[in-house]
């Protein structure tokens, strides 16, 4: 335990500053993932040593989560897959002058869920990880079915829009190879296809590509920003007040989310906004400008992160694309993780999680200050801006996979974002699907493999069964409350 | 003006010399055909790092991912066939191509060098009944199809190989599908039986004790699993590795192919390089650019024969 402070020394404490900042640049750039960053810094992470190099690595992975928001907020372009979600009342908060408050929340909120989670990383991490074996295919997919449900309607406007856009997102899901490899769809010959549409394309086009076009078409003077004075650029304190409770919750939500495979972090700020559409007590105004879309996902992201380290550190299971750079940098170090990890290298795992609680901290001392320099960009008028904004949605959607392609398919998600604004239709459902749709499908297939083509292995468990019950019911639940209401209606 | 005279004199002495000056010239691009990070990207970032400074140039690794390889194949085979552009190559040149996700196969490169490989991987839990691979498979020939192995994709090295092990023994597997580390996971929850997967996807897990690796499928046991045999050594004939090498467009002229060869193999021999690759569960094996061509070949062979035994061969 007290090797936690080896985090302390000043070798480790520069470690972790320069993989903090690294992690603030990844997490601001769209495009670039803290994957790609972590696998280029590799080789020199392994010439300072286990515990300096971990620390650094570690540094860029929840690094990357405090910086993913900020063009999310600022120009609905989302820095991060986990900061889609921040875009929709993010932006709007910006347009209404609120950057910097939305900014600087969204840094406390990743202050506090990165806090918290190092505490329960620290605390049930064993505990926990068992649990987390315990979820095969069969509950991943009732899970995915469930969160399809209950998420649909995430903006709460029409249900049959949402609907419509969910089922797009989940059929555009399956152009490309299918998840898990043999059979390649729906790419009509086009060989940059094969990959399917790219994640970050779609998103930068259906965000991003589409406000410039949408700012093309209305006049100036109506897109432009309010000035603000410095003193309003931080939140009030009813913001913050506000903020608390959806930071709470998404942080729990994200913690436990985490512990999945896939895309937990982008997955966890869905179910967190979708929590808080539901519970908030300022829910109506979700969708225009709630300062709680933002607090709840950005928390939630940053717990995911957390949570995640849980699989890699006491089983040696990493489940995103970050945690697996993290896992080949160990093994490259001669640090294995998993069980005996704790037994075998002490001053290697408390070292990296007392970097946790100090590299957040530093983070937030980072981030904090340019909050005032980045709201200011929000000021720029639209001519300016817009043009910019365009080059790095498509270096975004570029250096993704370095696939031309994918330039290609983010400004045909751009224009049809541009549409479906115009017809309102939120994008945020159909983001939901390519999220969930190729994990539906992987674990329907895996499940029914291992129950060797029984249809009754997708229930077997208590858990699943659980969840497909309940999925069931929340489909039914608005057609009987429906017909419940014209009922009573009728009786009076 | 006497400066734009002397700049201009400049370059017509640079574009002079330029034919004569030794390849290469300009920095060289690695295509890598998986993601940042995996045990394939991180073998070919060393590699890279190693060769570009016997080069004098550096050597650029951008990943390019999808479609089994066949994305980035294509990209590397409309480049300029002047020694500049390389592709860290494997196995996958043949099992793309023969899904039907490429319409051309491994003819259309020139090999430079094979150098490392790769066996895959039999693991079960710890806690399970059977103490070796024969163990493992009397059980499956006693329940055809009761035994599940996780393999890393449809279609995919590790799942020929589970293939090609239930030809040798005369036994029926159930074959899931996983994408990544999935499929270790899979097995420590007690969902499936054994998993057949590359050794650094699931080194962490046996030094964590919570699996137990019955065989490697190479020809000589691993430095870094002393005590697992290899499936010859447990009585079943067969010796399947993934090779991972360098290669580049046809018409490539051989002087380039030869200086490639030099730097990358020199690479791969250098104490640091082997160290590192036998943490990532790789041997170095290398194969010159004449025999690597024809290793492709045959090994091309065998994997067309085991996907159109599982019915995935579409060419």
């Amino acid at each position: 335990m007290s090797d936690l402070f080896v985090a302390l020394t000043p070798a480790n404490l520069l470690a972790c500053f320069v993989g903090t900042v690294l992690g603030t640049i990844v997490g601001v750039l769209p495009g670039l993932g803290p994957a790609g960053a972590m696998a280029l810094v590799l080789p020199l992470t392994i010439k300072l040593g286990p515990t300096a190099g971990l620390i650094m690595l570690a540094g860029i992975y929840y690094g990357a989560m405090y910086g993913g928001s900020t063009t999310s907020i600022l120009v609905n372009v989302p820095g991060e897959a986990a900061s889609v979600v921040t875009t929709i009342d993010g932006y709007r908060l910006a347009r209404k002058g609120r950057a910097g408050a939305a900014l600087a929340i969204a840094a406390i909120a990743s202050f506090v869920a990165g806090t918290f989670s190092v505490v329960a990383l620290q605390v049930a991490a064993p505990l926990v990880a068992r649990a987390a074996l315990a979820f095969g295919p069969a509950e991943y997919f009732a899970l995915g079915l469930l969160g399809l449900v209950l998420l649909a309607n995430l903006t709460g406007r029409s249900r049959a829009k949402s609907l419509a856009m969910v089922l797009l997102g989940v059929m555009l899901a399956t152009v490309g190879m299918d998840p898990l490899g043999g059979a390649v769809r729906f790419t009509f010959d086009l060989a940059g296809a094969q990959a399917g549409l790219s994640f970050v394309a779609v998103t930068t086009g259906l965000f991003g590509v589409a406000e410039v076009l949408a700012s093309m078409t209305e006049p100036e003077a109506a897109s432009a920003v309010a000035r603000v004075k410095f003193r309003e650029l931080y939140p009030s304190r009813e913001e913050l007040r506000r903020s608390v409770p959806p930071m709470l919750r998404g942080t729990v939500l994200g913690f436990l989310v985490g512990l999945m495979p896939g895309p937990a972090a982008t997955i966890a700020s869905f179910v967190s906004y979708g929590v808080e559409k539901k519970v908030s007590k300022h829910r109506a105004e979700l969708g225009s400008g709630a300062i709680e879309g933002v607090a709840g996902p950005e928390a939630a992201n940053n717990a995911a992160a957390g949570g995640g380290m849980i699989p890699l550190l006491s089983l040696g299971l990493p489940f995103t694309p970050s945690t697996a750079v993290l896992l080949s940098g160990m093994l490259l170090m001669s640090v294995t993780p998993g069980p005996f990890l704790l037994r075998d290298h002490p001053r290697v795992f408390w070292g990296v999680i007392g970097s946790f609680y100090v590299g957040n901290v530093m983070l937030l001392l980072l981030n904090l200050p340019l909050v005032g320099l980045f709201a200011r960009i929000a000021t720029i008028p639209p001519r300016y801006l817009m043009p910019a904004v365009l080059v790095l949605c498509a270096v975004a959607a570029y250096s993704d996979n370095n696939n031309i392609f994918d330039v290609w398919v983010m400004v045909a998600a751009g224009i049809a974002g541009w549409a479906m604004r115009a017809l309102d239709f939120s994008p945020a459902p159909l983001v939901l699907g390519l999220v969930l749709g190729p994990m539906l499908e992987r674990s329907l297939l895996q499940a029914l493999t291992i129950a060797r083509g029984d249809i009754g292995g997708l229930w077997a468990s208590w858990p699943a069964a659980g969840m497909l019950v309940a999925a069931a019911l929340a489909s039914v639940a608005p057609a009987v409350s429906a017909l419940v209401r014209r009922m009573s209606r009728r009786a009076v | 003006m006497r400066r734009w005279l002397a700049c201009i004199a400049a370059l017509v002495v640079l574009c002079a010399a330029a034919p004569t000056s030794a390849f290469p010239d300009k920095p060289l691009e690695l295509t890598v055909l998986f993601g940042a990070g995996s045990a394939a990207d991180l073998l070919a970032r060393k590699l890279a790092e190693l060769a570009g400074r016997d080069l004098g140039q550096p050597v650029a690794v951008v990943n390019r991912t999808g479609a089994g390889g066949a994305l980035g194949y294509t990209y590397v085979k409309g480049q300029p066939a002047d020694g500049h552009a390389l592709v860290w190559n494997s196995n996958s040149v043949s099992t793309a191509y023969h899904a039907g996700n490429m319409k051309f196969d491994y003819t259309a490169f020139a090999g430079v060098a094979a150098l490392t490989s790769e066996p895959v991987s039999l693991a079960v839990k710890t806690d399970a009944p059977w103490k070796d691979v024969r163990e493992l498979l009397a059980h499956a020939k006693a329940h055809p199809g009761a035994v599940r192995v996780g393999n890393s994709g449809r279609g995919s090295f590790t799942h020929l190989v589970a293939v090609a092990l239930e030809n040798r023994a005369g036994v029926k597997l159930t074959h899931v599908p996983f994408g990544r580390e999935l499929a270790v996971t899979t097995v420590l929850g007690d969902k499936i039986e054994a998993s057949v997967q590359l050794p650094a996807e699931i080194m962490a897990q046996v030094t964590g004790r919570q699996v137990r690796v019955l065989a490697v499928s190479g020809e000589k046991r691993l430095a870094s699993l002393p005590d697992v045999p290899t499936l010859k050594e447990a009585g079943i004939d067969l010796t399947m590795t993934l090779w991972r090498g360098i290669a580049l467009p046809k018409g490539t002229p051989a002087a380039a192919i030869a200086r490639l060869e030099r730097a990358f193999t020199q690479a791969a021999n250098s104490a640091e390089f082997r160290d590192f690759a036998s943490r990532m569960g790789a041997v170095v094996d290398m194969r010159g650019a004449k025999e690597f061509d024809e290793f492709i070949a045959r090994d091309d062979r065998e994997i067309a024969a085991l996907m159109e035994q599982i019915g995935l061969r579409k060419q």
